[in-house]
């Protein structure tokens, strides 16, 4: 699955399209690294397990829209955008969306 | 027996709610799926792209912007699921379907409203989501999530 | 470029786990955390019972004291100071000031407050039938002092009452619930604290009188009788069978002469 967020694969050649595709996710984060980025804040700094959560979240997004891309036919997504929002408090929504092509 | 209910009647009033959250709110949802899935089927015709795209000037009739949002807010049983899960973190699986729901039904009404203008194709689409509800109560923590859809619509000239 | 309308087959976004599952999941967790809480808890607790000093245990007494309306019973206190006397000097019982006060309740119980005061309730006396039965009752309450049962079960109350109330907020009927269930004083003590109590009061026994008569007699009938009344003291008051069995061993290793007991003067237990 080729993955870009221009809205043409560089060097390939779109052949069809297919609509958008989605993938999202909800993650929470556990009280023990709530606990531990309260600590960091006093001193700021990169709060490590933050970054590795969202990240994961936000991979684990990008997997659900090939997922999605795959069940269609296409072999390539364009144009892809990345969005986060707080659902409820402590609860993050990592969204990825674009469209699904197939590519020569 | 009577004072026995009298004396738990918080504990009650929240097992019901609780039962009734989950009941109503699982009906309610699968029937919103399945207008979805059916909508979807309709307009499924109507292309929706994130990309630019390029037209000949001659061939394009009209462009004009088009939105749809849309505000859906989860049940009682599953804020409960939800709130647990802030313990433990991990995947929200109650919340998955809420942003679901409402990012597809935002998108559908959306197409709907180019559909109205006889467009055939939506270009540059954009998602955006918020929440509402949080900030004004925050002890409550109203699980309710707005997603907005955007792009410009295309109305092409028929030969 | 065509475009060749299509939808994803299934919907990927959403998980399939049946919520009742996820519910089950994370209650289970949450039960296993408190669980693994409340055991660090009554560790804590052993330490600090040992470690808690008798003057702020009368002081938290006399606070637990307002809640039992028990009247002051000269003809028990008189008991019990005769049974004081026959306590070793070395013993930590002699920081306490006991005092014992009776309750009118047809209830068949008897508990250790914090703070050196015994309660007694009448119900009990209905069953006594030796002076020895009541010595053996009043010995195995200052047993439980000895080994300071009473701060253990109360700490533990408290551990979990301020858990909740930290969690769930003070005016939450969970909490409400939760301090009721475990600050009650009809909360069991645990097997062991019992015969270890029930030891110390049979040394104190055989100390006051020179032998160990009724010293069972009353487990022995509550075990034949099972009335209403005599339900409620098994309730809080487990296992009489083990204790009877424990007692006996200790009797038989010791050697300790077993004579007929004094027969219970008829007095009027109240003031």
């Amino acid at each position: 699955m080729i993955l870009t967020n221009v809205s043409s694969v560089p060097g390939k050649k779109i052949v069809e399209h297919f609509g958008i595709v989605q993938g999202s996710t909800v993650r929470a984060k556990h009280l023990g690294r709530d606990l531990m980025a309260g600590l960091k804040n006093l001193v700021g700094g990169e709060l490590k397990g933050y970054t590795e959560l969202l990240q994961d979240a936000r991979s684990e997004a990008m997997q659900r829209m090939s997922a999605q891309a795959e069940q269609m036919g296409a072999n390539a997504v364009v144009n892809i955008r990345f969005a986060t929002s707080s659902v409820a408090q402590g609860a993050a929504e990592l969204f990825a969306y674009g469209t699904a092509v197939r590519v020569e | 027996m009577t004072a026995t209910i009298l004396h738990n009647l918080d504990l009650l009033i929240f097992l019901t709610l609780l039962l009734l959250g989950y009941i109503a709110g699982s009906l309610s949802e699968r029937r919103h799926y399945r207008s979805i899935e059916t909508r979807e089927q309709e307009l499924v015709r109507l292309a929706v792209v994130t990309a630019e795209g390029r037209f000949d000037p001659e061939k394009v009739k009209d462009a004009f912007l088009v939105n749809g949002s849309v505000v859906i807010s989860t049940d009682y049983f599953k804020r409960l699921l939800a709130i647990l899960r802030n313990i433990f973190g991990g995947r929200v699986k109650a919340y998955e379907s809420l942003v679901d729901r409402a990012r597809r039904e935002a998108i559908l009404r959306m197409k709907e409203q180019a559909r109205a203008g006889g467009a055939q194709m939506v270009v540059n689409l954009r998602l955006e989501t918020a929440t509402i509800g949080r900030s004004a109560n925050r002890k409550k923590r109203i699980g309710s999530v707005e997603a907005m859809a955007y792009g410009t619509a295309v109305v092409i000239e028929r030969q | 470029m065509k475009f060749t309308p299509r939808l994803p087959r299934e919907n990927v976004n959403v998980s399939t786990t049946h919520p009742m599952v996820e519910l089950l999941w994370l209650t289970g967790g949450l039960a296993l955390i408190a669980l693994i809480c409340y055991l660090l808890l009554g560790l804590l607790v052993d330490w600090a019972a040992e470690h808690f000093p008798v003057r702020a245990e009368t002081w938290l007494g006399t606070k637990a004291a307002e809640q039992f309306p028990g009247q002051p019973s000269p003809a028990l206190q008189q008991r019990l100071d005769l049974l004081l006397d026959r306590v070793p000097v070395d013993s930590p019982l002699h920081e306490y000031s006991f005092r014992v006060s009776l309750q009118e309740t047809p209830e068949v119980n008897a508990f250790a407050l914090p703070g050196g005061r015994i309660v007694v309730f009448s119900g009990l006396l209905d069953q006594l039938e030796s002076e020895n039965e009541l010595t053996m009752v009043l010995a195995h309450e200052l047993g439980h002092y000895a080994h300071r049962d009473h701060l253990r079960r109360l700490g533990r109350g408290f551990g979990v009452t301020a858990a909740a109330m930290l969690l769930l907020g003070t005016d939450s009927v969970v909490t409400d619930f939760i301090s009721q269930a475990f600050l009650t004083f009809e909360a069991g003590y645990s097997r062991t604290q019992e015969i270890a109590a029930d030891g110390h009061g049979l040394k104190l026994l055989v100390a006051r009188y020179g032998h160990a008569g009724g010293a069972v007699d009353l487990f022995r009938r509550m075990k034949d009788r099972s009335q209403t009344g005599i339900a409620a003291l098994f309730a809080s008051h487990p296992h009489p069978d083990d204790r009877i069995a424990a007692l006996e061993s200790v009797i038989l290793n010791h050697g300790y002469p077993v004579r007929e007991p004094e027969a219970l003067a008829d007095e009027n237990w109240g003031d």
